[in-house]
């Protein structure tokens, strides 16, 4: 050990002392988001977060961003090991390569709470808990509000409809079309869903899904996408040809896109879901997991359903 | 003669002193700024800083010698990517899943194999066709990320084996893998080099090639061999990052040849090639991930690393030109 070493270290452990005896209720949280700048979502997460944890004069909070990058993910990872904070909150930029990181954080005793979207299973013993949206849920109420739709219209003995999904083989576009076609049947069993492809999250491929849908079939009552972006390229799909007006869209997730269709009544109703209680849930997460509260592993946060009838009650959303 | 010898230690100590610099720097900023009650100059926290210094610094070292040698190499983070992929998704063909543990090492090397191939590519090209470096590796970055593309769409590939973890995860002195493999290329490539032939002869090649030409050095066999050299180092710095992370990321590795360039040219290696070392690049990698590191330490906001970067890379070349002035204007000690 160099002498500049044992000095720091002398240093810094005089320094923890001081610290430790000034505040002895305060919690260092870490957090290492996805990609702060890429989309409004990200971006009023971060906001919110910080927001909470000022908010809080129990908590300091190191706020991080992996800019997409799994290598600096899981170099901030470790950081925040090496910097020995009380608990960490990991967005993660890839589900599967945090994995090992995430063990090394378990293993230095430093509890890890994953939000937004969850790890692989590989993963879930050195996690304490995952914050984010019940993606089942938000199908399930997804197809609640389609039934119910249906009702108001009469049609729920005869109506037909086709489904738009998000990408193949990500656990979010599985999980909203599983709970969407597992509920669907419980409300309304007459319904028919003639149709499922994949719109890949993108406007443009819904939209050509939509047309292929329009051409096959004379009589659709409603669409599902997996989320409002989707939601509104087969909305503009059926404006072309002229057969909006007698087709129910609903989405699995409320997009500003969305949000203006159904001011202007085209598009019934999809999922809210804001990114402040996303942040403010990971972070309560955080802290009910220090202060020893019995967490569910699955912590989900509410995500409200929101039609033309209710939607005065929220906000237009930010991304 | 004690002059010169400090004039020449100023003039390639100029990163040194700038890496001391940083750390007096955010070991005081800490203090003051950072939540943790952790020292920045402790122990753990430099053996962790060579740790992620590793991938960069890896393909930075065989950067050195191409650039050395007057040319360039911009298709390294994609055949980062490829090479990784190459290692994890061969863990799942039938016969290696067959071989259980053993197939680690099989897999360790038909990804290095991955990287002398295209490493291959890109000296053959060179060689026989004589356009500019950067015009060939700046198509293979394009191509090379193109296959990286067809191999698995836009999916992760992922192989997530607890033995390679481990393995990857080892320490020696409390050095993990990935920085024990960065020195030990660090030191290898050092001794090729300032001890072989072949080291003296891309030096001369890199500083005038027709004087090289009219020496009689066999010019294009060299620049193959360097390419095939940053392929491998560029497949075994993926080797030493994804054997403990498991998966990859199609877009992983962007931007690591202009990462690897900077630290290179922080180094002291002469763009135009003919003059640079490997110590200096070292100085280089370490420099650039102490900044990353060091600003995250003090809670900055991450984006302003690469502004701090940016800034600092110009200085260093200014400075660096300030030193070296010939004539007149020489260094005056």
């Amino acid at each position: 050990m160099t002498p500049a070493t044992r000095l720091s270290l002398a240093c810094s452990t005089a320094l923890m002392a001081l610290g430790g005896a000034a505040a002895a209720q305060s919690y260092t949280i870490g957090i290492t988001q996805n990609n702060v700048g890429v989309d409004s979502y990200q971006t009023t997460y971060e906001q919110a977060f910080i927001a909470a944890a000022e908010a809080n004069p129990d908590v300091d909070v190191v706020v991080l961003d992996a800019g997409g990058d799994v290598a600096r993910q899981i170099a901030q990872i470790q950081d925040l090991v090496q910097q020995d904070v009380d608990a960490m909150i990991i967005w993660p930029t890839n589900g599967q390569a945090v994995i090992p990181a995430v063990r090394e954080a378990y293993r230095a005793e430093i509890p890890v709470i994953i939000t937004n979207s969850n790890i692989a299973e590989e993963g879930f013993d050195f996690v304490r808990s995952f914050s984010g949206p019940d993606n089942i849920t938000q199908g399930q109420r997804a197809a609640e509000i389609m039934c119910d739709r249906f009702k108001e219209k009469g049609i729920e003995d005869e109506a037909q409809i086709v489904e738009v999904t998000g990408q193949p083989g990500y656990t979010t576009a599985i999980e909203r079309s599983e709970g969407f076609q597992q509920r669907l049947p419980e409300v309304c069993p007459n319904v028919t869903l003639l149709d499922s492809q994949p719109g890949n999250w993108n406007r443009e491929d819904a939209q050509q899904v939509m047309e292929a849908f329009l051409v096959q079939y004379d009589d659709i009552d409603g669409v599902y996408s997996g989320d409002d972006n989707m939601g509104v390229g087969a909305l503009n799909a059926a404006l072309a040809a002229d057969r909006a007006g007698d087709i129910t869209f609903v989405g699995a997730t409320n997009f500003a896109v969305g949000y203006d269709a159904m001011e202007r009544g085209e598009y019934w109703g999809s999922i809210y879901q804001s990114p402040v209680d996303d942040a403010e849930a990971a972070l309560q997460t955080a802290i009910d997991v220090l202060e020893g509260e019995d967490v569910p592993f699955l912590n989900y946060f509410d995500t409200p359903k929101i039609t033309q009838e209710n939607m005065d009650e929220f906000d237009r959303p930010v991304f | 003669m004690r002059d010169e010898r400090l004039k020449t230690l100023l003039k390639g100590g100029a990163i040194w002193g700038f890496i001391l610099l940083e750390l007096v720097f955010f070991e005081v900023a800490g203090r003051i700024w950072s939540l943790s009650g952790n020292a920045f100059v402790d122990l753990d926290n430099m053996l962790l800083l060579l740790k992620q210094a590793a991938p960069i610094g890896i393909i930075a070292v065989g950067m050195t010698v191409v650039m050395i040698n007057g040319n360039i190499d911009l298709s390294v983070g994609a055949t980062y990517a490829l090479a990784g992929i190459v290692m994890l998704d061969s863990m799942s063909w039938p016969f290696m899943e067959a071989l259980g543990a053993g197939a680690i090492p099989l897999a360790w090397g038909f990804a290095l194999l991955t990287g002398a191939l295209l490493g291959l590519i890109n000296g053959l090209i060179v060689w026989k066709t004589g356009v500019d470096a950067f015009i060939v590796t700046l198509g293979a970055m394009l191509g090379f990320r193109g296959l990286v593309f067809m191999y698995n769409g836009e999916q992760p590939t992922y192989h997530l084996d607890w033995t390679m973890v481990d393995i990857a995860e080892a320490e020696i002195l409390g050095l993990q893998t990935p920085a024990l493999v960065f020195l030990a290329v660090v030191l290898g490539v050092w001794l090729l080099m300032t001890r072989t032939v072949h080291g003296r002869n891309a030096y001369a090649i890199g500083d005038n090639r027709d004087a090289a030409v009219n020496a009689g050095l066999r010019v294009g066999p060299h620049i193959l061999i360097n390419f095939v050299l940053i392929g491998v180092l560029a497949a075994l710095s993926a080797v030493a990052f994804y054997s403990g992370s498991g998966s990859v990321n199609p877009n992983d590795g962007m931007l690591f040849e202009l990462w690897a360039i900077t630290a290179v040219v922080l180094g002291g290696t002469k763009l135009t090639g003919g003059r640079g070392s490997i110590i200096g690049t070292l100085g280089g990698v370490l420099a650039i991930q102490l900044l990353r590191m060091g600003l995250g330490h003090i809670g900055a906001q991450t984006e302003t690393v690469n502004l701090v970067i940016g800034t600092i890379l110009i200085a260093v070349l200014f400075l660096d030109r300030q030193l070296n002035r010939k004539g007149a204007e020489e260094l005056k000690i």
